[in-house]
């Protein structure tokens, strides 16, 4: 088997892990989390294989059973592991990894059957992102889009002792099912109009003027995949969705599910869309709003996952600007921000998840003195709000820098990035303070006692956002540069998918780490957000994020109709 | 005739919406999605049929014989009839789910008035 062939195996392992988790459970209940890390390794050593070609500069192409090119026509379901893709799909398997960790020290000791079935959702999801990454047809990733779909619904509902995991599953399975339908629609009439359903081919029949169906079809996987990535105005479900559930399955979702739809809109706008049309203008306007308002709402949050969870709103928007900016900084920032987002976010929703379990508490304003109690779970929060800050010798710094970078061409949008920046600045640090640096005089009542597996995860992740940070220089030249260029260079991911091997362009990225334009803007966002987060810790919420918080009532209709406006928004924008 | 199909598929899908944004009740809701949904087969099924047009998958026809001879008509896209039925499977999938979620929520709170869900908000 050749090493492009064995590429379904990545695939293959975590969905045979989550049919044997639920079996193995019957024999003794921790071994369906020992399953779900083995299956991890498995699809590890597969991916790291591949990488190991495709940073090189030979990326792999698969045919699934042999259905390969005709004429330039492909039916068949493609695999292309791709600098970008290959990246996505490791950083997959190395969170779930860690996530397989932290759950097996926090739920070791739930019943067989609870147990089997959370890992057998966890493994189906991590497959489904894993092929979403790899795959380049849109049906495919339409099919791999509704199994993380399914998949999330469990995880979210999994918890039913506190009610409002209920009521999150449903407003999630609400909108998460109106994109699926969108994507599927969209895909189906790409297909009908152009004959393909191949990313390369798709891209291939787009040249010369767009008809009305293909607008429409476009306009559809936008709004389906931007519901996934939880971009304003189709975020609705997002921060409800992060609240009820347990820390490590916050992290899956806001570290990699939503990821899914971040590639899916790299792929679709960006990758098989032609360039010059408004579809940049778009996704930077959906990121614009997403990154401002998902800031502004996490300053105000007294929960600790949701503030979070608002966050990673902002952050989707902020990846988004990048990706839409065009230029090589810019598109390799939002790469290593995609990374580096997941690390920094996974790390602080296992802290959260390690408090919630430890003291049962999540309101910040109950919270407080970690730092005496727990000394490694806050300095691990503090690692990851330093992280997510931008300050220098941390990962943020290195992706944030490259993303504003990019955005020079556009002040009025660097702006408004460095704006949210210093919210989401303001936000991390106030939850920091709040909830784990500030003294707490009354004891807690209940406080459990931390366990190696989360030990091992919050470690392992916290050390994994500092060497980002340090070595962010070899990282842009080995895994970002190269993902930059296959999402710069559209037509050689397009003859890649159609099987015209061949190797990737060079783009090259302009980074220093000590300059001054790099290091003096983001000190300057830190003393401002810092700034920020004392006045908001001593007066109290802003008034001018009360008719923001007031828009969102929680009602599964109003969440339907902001996802309605944005569909139309889409399709108006690419049709006029 | 195909066209009828496109104006039913359209009133079809935007009843489905109106319900998904306006009800209150849970059921209905759910069926406000199965509507739109139905909507989509209808015009699934509708979009694959091709006048004057081969099929995709006689891109390659075996030697000695022509498209033409193999396709006496009309056709109809198979590509597109698969399409229509992973997503019946799908959709009967995710109803599955979404009323799973309302029984339970009708067992908690003794009502499927969407008003009860929404204790996360802002």
């Amino acid at each position: 088997m050749t090493l492009a062939g064995s590429l379904p195996l990545a695939v293959a392992a975590p969905l045979l892990g989550g049919a044997l988790s639920p079996l193995v459970a019957r024999l003794h209940r921790r071994l369906a989390l020992v399953v779900g890390l083995l299956s991890m390794a498995a699809s590890g050593l597969v991916l790291g294989l591949a990488a190991s070609r495709v940073y090189r500069g030979h990326p792999l192409v698969h045919y699934l059973s042999g259905q390969g090119p005709s004429h330039g026509q492909v039916l068949g379901i493609t695999f292309v592991a791709d600098p970008l893709g290959i990246s996505f799909a490791l950083l997959t398997v190395l969170i779930g990894f860690f996530l397989f960790s932290a759950l097996l020290s926090e739920f070791g000791e739930i019943g067989e059957k609870e147990l089997g079935g959370l890992a057998a959702l966890c493994q189906l999801l991590l497959a489904a992102l894993i092929a979403a990454a790899l795959t380049a047809d849109t049906i495919n990733l339409f099919v791999w889009f509704e199994v993380a779909a399914l998949a999330s619904y469990g995880l979210t509902g999994f918890f039913l002792e506190r009610p409002i995991a209920l009521e999150a599953a449903f407003k999630m399975a609400v909108l998460t099912s109106m994109a699926g339908f969108a994507v599927f629609l969209g895909a189906a009439m790409l297909y009908a109009d152009r004959g393909a359903l191949n990313f390369g081919q798709l891209h291939a029949s787009l040249a010369g003027p767009l008809p009305r169906p293909v607008l429409v079809g476009f306009a559809l996987l936008i709004a389906g995949f931007a519901t996934k990535a939880g971009l304003a105005p189709f975020h609705g479900w997002l921060p409800d969705a992060h609240t009820p559930v347990p820390g490590a399955v916050s992290a899956l979702f806001s570290a990699l599910m939503v990821n899914l739809g971040v590639i899916g809109l790299v792929r679709c706008g960006v990758q098989v869309f032609p360039s010059g049309h408004r579809m940049l203008g778009l996704l930077t306007a959906f990121g614009l709003v997403s990154a401002l308002l998902g800031a502004l709402l996490a300053l105000v949050q007294d929960d600790l996952k949701r503030l979070l969870a608002w966050d990673t709103v902002s952050q989707m928007g902020l990846l988004m600007l990048g990706f839409a900016s065009a230029t090589a900084e810019g598109t390799a920032g939002a790469v290593l921000h995609l990374v580096n987002h997941a690390l920094f976010k996974a790390l602080l929703f296992l802290c959260a998840g390690a408090v919630v379990h430890a003291t049962g508490m999540t309101s910040l304003s109950q919270l407080g003195g970690i730092l005496q109690r727990r000394p490694l779970v806050a300095i691990a929060f503090t690692v990851g709000v330093l992280s997510i800050s931008g300050v220098p010798g941390f990962n943020g710094y290195v992706s944030l820098d490259l993303l504003h970078a990019g955005l020079e061409h556009e002040q009025p949008v660097l702006w408004a990035a460095r704006l949210a920046q210093v919210i989401t600045v303001a936000a991390l640090f106030r939850a920091a303070w709040l909830g784990f640096l500030r003294r707490r005089r009354e004891p807690y009542e209940h406080l459990a006692a931390p366990r190696s597996g989360m030990r091992l995860s919050l470690i392992g992740l916290g050390v994994l956002c500092v060497s980002f940070g340090v070595f962010g220089y070899s990282i842009i030249r080995v895994v970002a540069g190269p993902a930059a260029a296959t999402v710069l260079h559209p037509e050689r991911y397009a003859a890649l998918a159609l099987g015209r091997g061949g190797g990737l362009p060079v783009v090259p990225v302009e980074f220093s780490y000590f300059g001054a334009k790099e290091v003096v803007p983001a000190l300057v966002e830190l003393a401002l957000g810092l700034l920020l987060c004392l006045a908001v810790v001593r007066y109290g919420e802003p008034a001018p994020i009360r008719p923001l918080r007031r828009l969102h009532t929680g009602s599964v209709n109003d969440y339907a109709m902001f996802a309605t406006v944005g569909v139309l928004v889409c399709a108006v924008t690419l049709l006029a | 005739m195909i066209v009828a199909n496109y104006l039913v598929a359209a009133a079809v899908f935007c009843l489905g919406l109106l319900a998904i944004m306006l009800h209150r009740d849970l059921i209905k809701v759910v069926l406000g999605l199965s509507l739109m949904e139905a909507s989509g087969y209808l015009m699934l099924v509708s979009m694959s049929y091709r006048r004057h047009a081969t099929a995709p998958v006689l891109v390659n026809p075996p030697s000695g014989q022509s498209e033409q001879s193999l396709v006496n008509g009309n056709v109809t896209d198979p590509v597109l009839q698969n399409f229509c039925l992973t997503a019946i499977v799908i959709g009967v999938a995710v109803t599955g789910v979404f009323l799973a979620i309302a029984v339970r929520a009708a067992q908690h709170y003794r009502s499927v008035d969407a008003a009860n869900l929404t204790e996360l908000h802002g």
